[in-house]
């Protein structure tokens, strides 16, 4: 039986580290490798387009970083799996990308077919967690409290800032029903019922009064 | 007004020396003032008493005067009849012919002004004087037999010195014999009485200014005092301040040559180390493959495996150098990494509690944060013998906090001033350095190290704008 093969798109700033994963990647017969991106605006951009099943992201890039572009990403295209490629090997590093969504984490300097194996992973609907250089990776716990991710500190902002569910979707260019799913995980995570509540936990914890930057 | 204002914003030291000399001078003219008005009120009352009693003095002489002259013709007058021209004469000569001092004389009208007796000067005699002025506008002759009429009293008019010719003021005593329609009298000049009152006076008025130019003295003299210490103390402090300058800039290269001779030990040592060898096993390798040697494969292997190190190695000096999770994540997740890896280095049981926030510090403020959080825990670890260590970071309605609690033996005050104080002395640089504060409160039950950002360095979480970089970092 031949399975069509798998659309992957390589996202990462450096040209050095792209054609590498291209040229190995190349060298099967199930992946095809249907784009190499230098950074996340291009893959929000173009993620309806390409429709790809996985992407390969770079952590640590210029412009959006590729946390917020996982979950920018996925509010566009849902089914989309994301494996982050990084050169950091500390648990905080996967954590956050499992929370902004990732399907995946692989450190940069892993022998070469541990990629392909992530993809196959991921592409049939396992997380997967490499391994590592130094097996420092390999047993991941779930943090006692989720954090909120990028996208639910600035949905928490706007809500907090009194905007209703559809101003926000159209502030940030979603649907309503994505805030709503959004508004949702913030609520679970801080174990709060209602608006009221977002508003005042957001005033004690300073979240309204930064000055640092204006939205 | 608004521009006056404007140009009147005074610099901290001029608003000192303000404020140090503005009461002195106050002070010193208020002082002048009421003691001038009050010397000169009091100098005032005495001459008065002064010239009453001089005057009096006079009066009482004048009264003497023509006592002794009425007893010289009391007895011709009262044997006398109203009419008696004869007896008139008489009295009239008596009264002529005495003369005291060098311009006492009595006089005599009659109450119709005609002037009967006036040794000193003869030229009167005979002549009537009714609505006689002195030179400033005083009556004389009418005021003289008016108090002769009604008994006697005393005038006092400006009149020619017999003697000089010179006017001065006098005081006369008239008294009337009424049976003949007489005013007798005589006067006194008192330029005397008047020139020691404005002899007074002018005494007063000496001490006056004498006063008031010593008080100005002491006020000048105390201002110059003030001016020349202020500037003698700002030249020290700007002394003091360029020596300390001096100082902070040469421990800030001292820092830095410290951390470059690390960081080149490292890579030279380190890092180039294993990329020889990587070299010599990819050379090794192309040899056995040339001679076709099966080992080539395995070489390979091993030159993969010291790449592996190297950047490993480089990942090692990286994060040393600055944690990459810092910029990437967030302080939360710095120090969440950073109390593990104490937790597991050192066997000192480290938890951290934060919020679920993340990323909402500017770099400033993280990286503050964080190399305080790293000088404390170095401080646990070396001095402290702390058994548990909390850490704790959150934000709310007045910035950010950062509390490092452990239970350890506190700090030693002795060895706070010494070597062990350089940390806590950087913390404390550290935390000015973005107007925060840091608050250390250490018992031998432990040290609590409090760190508190304001506001200004919390960011709002990113927003619509979804240009805002996550990291500025070009490196992965």
């Amino acid at each position: 039986m031949t399975r069509s093969p798998t659309r992957v798109v390589i996202v990462d700033d450096h040209p050095m580290v792209t054609e590498g994963i291209q040229s190995i990647l190349e060298s099967y017969v199930d992946v095809e490798v249907i784009a190499a991106l230098a950074c996340g605006q291009a893959i929000i951009d173009r993620v309806g387009e390409l429709a790809p099943d996985v992407v390969l992201l770079d952590l640590n890039m210029p412009g959006i970083g590729g946390l917020s572009t996982t979950e920018i990403l996925l509010e566009r295209r849902p089914g989309t799996r994301v494996l982050i490629l990084s050169m950091h090997d500390s648990p905080e590093y996967i954590a956050s990308a499992l929370s902004h969504g990732a399907s995946g984490y692989v450190l940069k300097d892993v022998p070469v077919d541990e990629i392909k194996r992530a993809i196959d992973a991921v592409m049939a609907g396992q997380r997967y967690l490499c391994t590592g250089a130094q097996g420092s990776l390999a047993p991941f716990s779930a943090p006692e409290r989720e954090q909120l991710t990028n996208r639910e500190q600035t949905i928490l902002l706007l809500l907090a800032q009194g905007k209703s569910n559809k101003e926000v979707a159209v502030a940030l260019d979603i649907s309503v029903r994505t805030v709503e799913t959004h508004r949702k995980n913030i609520k679970r995570k801080l174990g709060i019922s209602s608006t009221a509540g977002l508003t005042r936990y957001a005033l004690e914890h300073g979240v309204l009064q930064g000055t640092g930057v204006r939205i | 007004m608004k521009g006056w204002f404007a140009t009147a914003r005074l610099n901290y030291g001029q608003k000192l020396f303000l404020l140090a000399t503005l009461p002195l001078i106050v002070t010193a003219v208020a002082i002048s003032v009421v003691v001038t008005l009050q010397s000169r009120q009091m100098a005032e009352r005495e001459i008065e008493t002064l010239e009453a009693q001089l005057i009096a003095a006079k009066r009482a002489e004048l009264r003497n005067y023509i006592s002794i002259a009425r007893t010289a013709f009391v007895n011709i007058y009262g044997r006398a009849a109203p009419d008696d021209e004869e007896a008139m004469e008489q009295v009239s000569q008596i009264l002529a012919a005495m003369l005291y001092g060098q311009d006492g004389y009595f006089f005599v009208f009659d109450y119709n002004g005609t002037n009967l007796v006036s040794p000193r000067r003869t030229e009167l005699i005979g002549r009537n004087w009714t609505g006689l002025e002195d030179a400033s506008g005083v009556p004389v002759t009418d005021e003289l037999i008016r108090l002769a009429r009604s008994g006697g009293g005393y005038h006092s008019f400006i009149w020619p010195r017999p003697s000089t010719g010179e006017r001065s003021q006098m005081v006369a005593y008239v008294i009337g014999l009424q049976d003949w329609r007489w005013a007798i009298g005589t006067g006194v000049f008192i330029d005397d009485v008047t020139a020691a009152v404005a002899a007074s006076r002018q005494q007063v008025e000496t001490r006056v200014q004498r006063t008031f130019f010593f008080i100005g003295g002491a006020t000048i003299l105390a201002l110059v005092f003030v001016f020349v210490t202020g500037l003698f103390i700002t030249i020290r402090e700007r002394r003091l301040a360029d020596a300390k300058l001096k100082r902070l800039t040469q421990r800030v290269f001292d820092a830095q040559e410290e951390e470059r001779g690390r960081v080149a030990r490292e890579l030279h040592d380190g890092i180039s180390q294993i990329l020889v060898g990587v070299r010599y096993a990819l050379e090794t390798a192309r040899r056995r493959l040339a001679t076709g040697d099966a080992r080539a494969g395995d070489t390979l292997d091993r030159g993969a495996a010291h790449l592996s190190t190297a950047i490993q190695e480089v990942r090692r000096i990286s994060r040393d150098l600055r944690p990459g999770a810092l910029d990437d994540l967030g302080l939360g997740p710095a120090l969440k990494a950073l109390s593990e890896d104490f937790d597991r280095r050192t066997g000192i049981a480290t938890e951290f509690d934060t919020v679920v926030f993340r990323n909402r510090l500017d770099d400033e403020a993280k990286i503050a944060l964080y190399r305080v959080a790293q000088e404390a825990l170095t401080n646990i670890e070396r001095h402290s013998g702390a058994t548990r260590v909390h850490i704790d970071l959150r934000g709310h309605a007045g910035g950010g906090t950062l509390r490092i609690t452990d239970n350890g033996c506190g700090i030693d005050a002795s060895r706070a001033g010494a070597g062990g104080g350089l940390g806590l002395r950087n913390m404390q640089e550290r935390v000015e350095q973005i107007d925060g504060q840091l608050a250390i409160r250490s018992s031998v039950d432990g040290t609590e190290i409090e760190a508190t950002v304001p506001l200004t360095h919390l960011l709002t979480p990113q927003g619509q704008s979804e240009t805002v970089p996550e990291t500025k970092r070009a490196t992965a």
